[in-house]
């Protein structure tokens, strides 16, 4: 057998088993990585930075453990920035029946972080809620574009009592008459709700915000150029960017735009970015060095048959 | 970590395990974690149908809510009733004899659909078609590149802000000729790439020739783009399970590190 043969024909467990390696081995060791900022999550951190204090936010948590290494980067970014700066939210599902829980069990992780920290938790029902899943994400969202009062009327949630109640006499929606009452509509999904919220939502006097994976990144841009957005983040480099930006805030000569917004530096900032992204540089390179190998091995064996 | 945490801990590895099984072939292990999965997930729909939607979206304003804990009530309004039978004609599809009253829910659906496509087509791509219309000739060439704007200092006087705010809207309404160029590359883009969907007549012409392998290179480009993101992606999530059984499982979990 040639050497071209040879590296053709490198059995497939080895090659998996290289892979597990490569995404196990770097886990354990913490590797820096030099990053800049898009401009698209700069937006996005800047909108964010910019809601007042005490407003509130609408999120389509349309995201499950499916794709829990991007988008729960995505929404514990998200979270920590509401729960920092004191903005409510209201969350609510159309990509599948388990985001409202996911939802639910992300926020009670981050509460028991702030917890272990002394400071006070993001409370349910007085600081944010959920209305819980709508089955048709297209006839959710024309819903909520059109009256959200009717959209979310009668759901309920819990009080800090453990009273089931109506959502519309909680803290968060007390104030909210239409869509653009919002200060912000913030889709994290890993499907097509986001064309269908753009579709249905925007024009409607509400700020538009997108989280999505890396799948979905290459489709939403054109959102973000055209100005449909005003801010995204794709992928694990989108929370890569969130989270040093929590860390470090946008500093002078990053945006023209924002000019300077401060972070929280010293917080606890890191997260699904900064603990996947060096390990995501070795995976790639390995696919790399796989692709040359296997075309290196091509290349010889055409050699030896002509 | 308690014992009952560390036991959910373990059946997720051992589902994630059984489910990546697959990568050598298909076998049994795989088999019952997917039959599993699907079982939970079907399970938990079901449930979240009815207490996240049907319950209140449509039975508690069928039968009315009384007034509690300070909530206005909801008075119970009987044309609800009327969505059971129209949604139960849906399952005779699976009846060869009255499988046209399928078509009844379904087409309302279709009706309800259809009409809004014009809005909903008009709000995806509008503001994208208003947005290619770019400029491609520069406006200015005081710099090559976009200059950054000004900061206002800390404490900056309203003379300063003013004058901060002026040379933004100055810089912003330049075209500068870097921002020309990649205007450029961006317009040439669109139209080889419209080009290369020109299949009503035979493309004869040099120009057009040209225009059309450009978009199919261009289009080529970008589905590499697309699969290099996906790509990044799929490791992603292959990192999120081995952080899962590393970190937080043997790590975290079991070591109690």
């Amino acid at each position: 057998m040639s050497l071209g043969e040879k590296l053709m024909s490198i059995p497939k467990w080895v090659l998996y088993l290289i892979l597990i390696v490569v995404a196990s081995v770097p886990l354990f060791i913490k590797i820096p990585v030099p990053n800049t900022p898009l401009e698209p999550a700069i937006d996005l951190y800047g909108t964010l930075m910019n809601i007042p204090e005490g407003s509130t936010v609408l999120i389509a948590s349309d995201w499950t453990k499916s794709t829990r290494g991007e988008s729960n980067g995505h929404f514990d970014a998200l979270m920590k920035i509401l729960m920092r700066k004191k903005i409510k939210a209201c969350i609510y599902s159309s990509g599948d029946p388990q985001a409202p829980q996911v939802a639910r069990d992300a926020i009670g992780v981050l509460n028991m972080e702030r917890k272990a920290k002394g400071l006070p938790p993001y409370q349910r029902w007085n600081d944010w809620i959920t209305v819980g899943y709508f089955p048709n994400a297209e006839a959710c969202a024309n819903a909520i574009a059109n009256n959200v009062r009717v959209a979310f009327g009668g759901k309920t949630d819990y009080t800090p009592e453990g009273t089931s109640r109506d959502v519309f006499q909680s803290p968060v929606l007390k104030d909210i008459r239409k869509v653009s009452d919002f200060k912000l509509m913030m889709v994290i999904t890993a499907s097509k709700t986001s064309n269908i919220t753009i579709e249905r939502v925007y024009g409607k006097g509400v700020d538009l915000a997108m989280m999505v994976t890396g799948v979905m990144g290459p489709e939403s841009l054109p959102y973000y150029s055209s100005g449909q957005l005003k801010g995204l983040a794709v992928g694990l480099k989108g929370v890569y960017d969130l989270e040093q930006m929590l860390e470090s805030g946008i500093t002078p000569g990053m945006s023209a735009k924002w000019g300077t917004v401060p972070g929280f530096p010293g917080d606890s900032n890191i997260g699904n970015g900064t603990r996947y992204y060096p390990t995501l540089h070795f995976c790639l390179t390995l696919l790399i060095l796989a692709v040359i190998v296997g075309n290196v091995g091509m290349a010889l064996s055409r050699k030896k048959a002509a | 970590m308690d014992n009952y945490t560390k036991f959910k801990l373990a059946l997720g590895v051992v589902a994630t395990i059984g489910l990546y099984t697959v990568l050598y072939r298909e076998n049994r292990f795989y088999r019952f974690v997917e039959h599993v999965f699907l079982g939970l997930a079907s399970g938990w729909a079901l449930v979240t149908l009815w207490t996240e939607t049907l319950k209140e979206k449509w039975w508690d304003r069928m039968v009315g809510v009384a007034s509690a804990n300070g909530d206005p009530g909801i008075p119970g309004y009987w044309a609800f009733i009327l969505l059971l039978p129209i949604g139960l004609m849906g399952y005779f599809v699976f009846s060869r004899k009255h499988n046209w009253l399928s078509r009844i829910p379904i087409g309302i659906i279709l009706g309800l659909w259809s009409g809004q496509q014009i809005q909903v087509w008009f709000n995806r791509y509008g503001p994208q078609m208003r947005d290619s219309m770019k400029p491609i000739f520069p406006t200015t060439t005081d710099s090559i590149f976009v200059p950054m704007p000004p900061v206002a200092p800390d404490g900056a006087s309203p003379d300063q802000l003013a004058n901060v705010a002026a040379e933004t809207a100055r810089i912003s309404a330049n075209v500068y000729p870097t921002e020309a160029l990649t205007n450029l590359v961006y317009v040439f883009t669109l139209l080889a790439v419209l080009s290369y969907f020109l299949f009503s007549f035979e493309i004869k012409g040099k120009f057009l020739r040209g225009m059309t392998t450009s978009g199919r290179w261009l289009l080529m480009i970008g589905f590499g783009a697309i699969f290099g993101s996906t790509v990044m992606m799929r490791f992603t999530l292959l990192i999120d399970r081995m952080y899962f059984i590393w970190i937080e499982f043997l790590k975290q979990g079991i070591l109690g590190g």
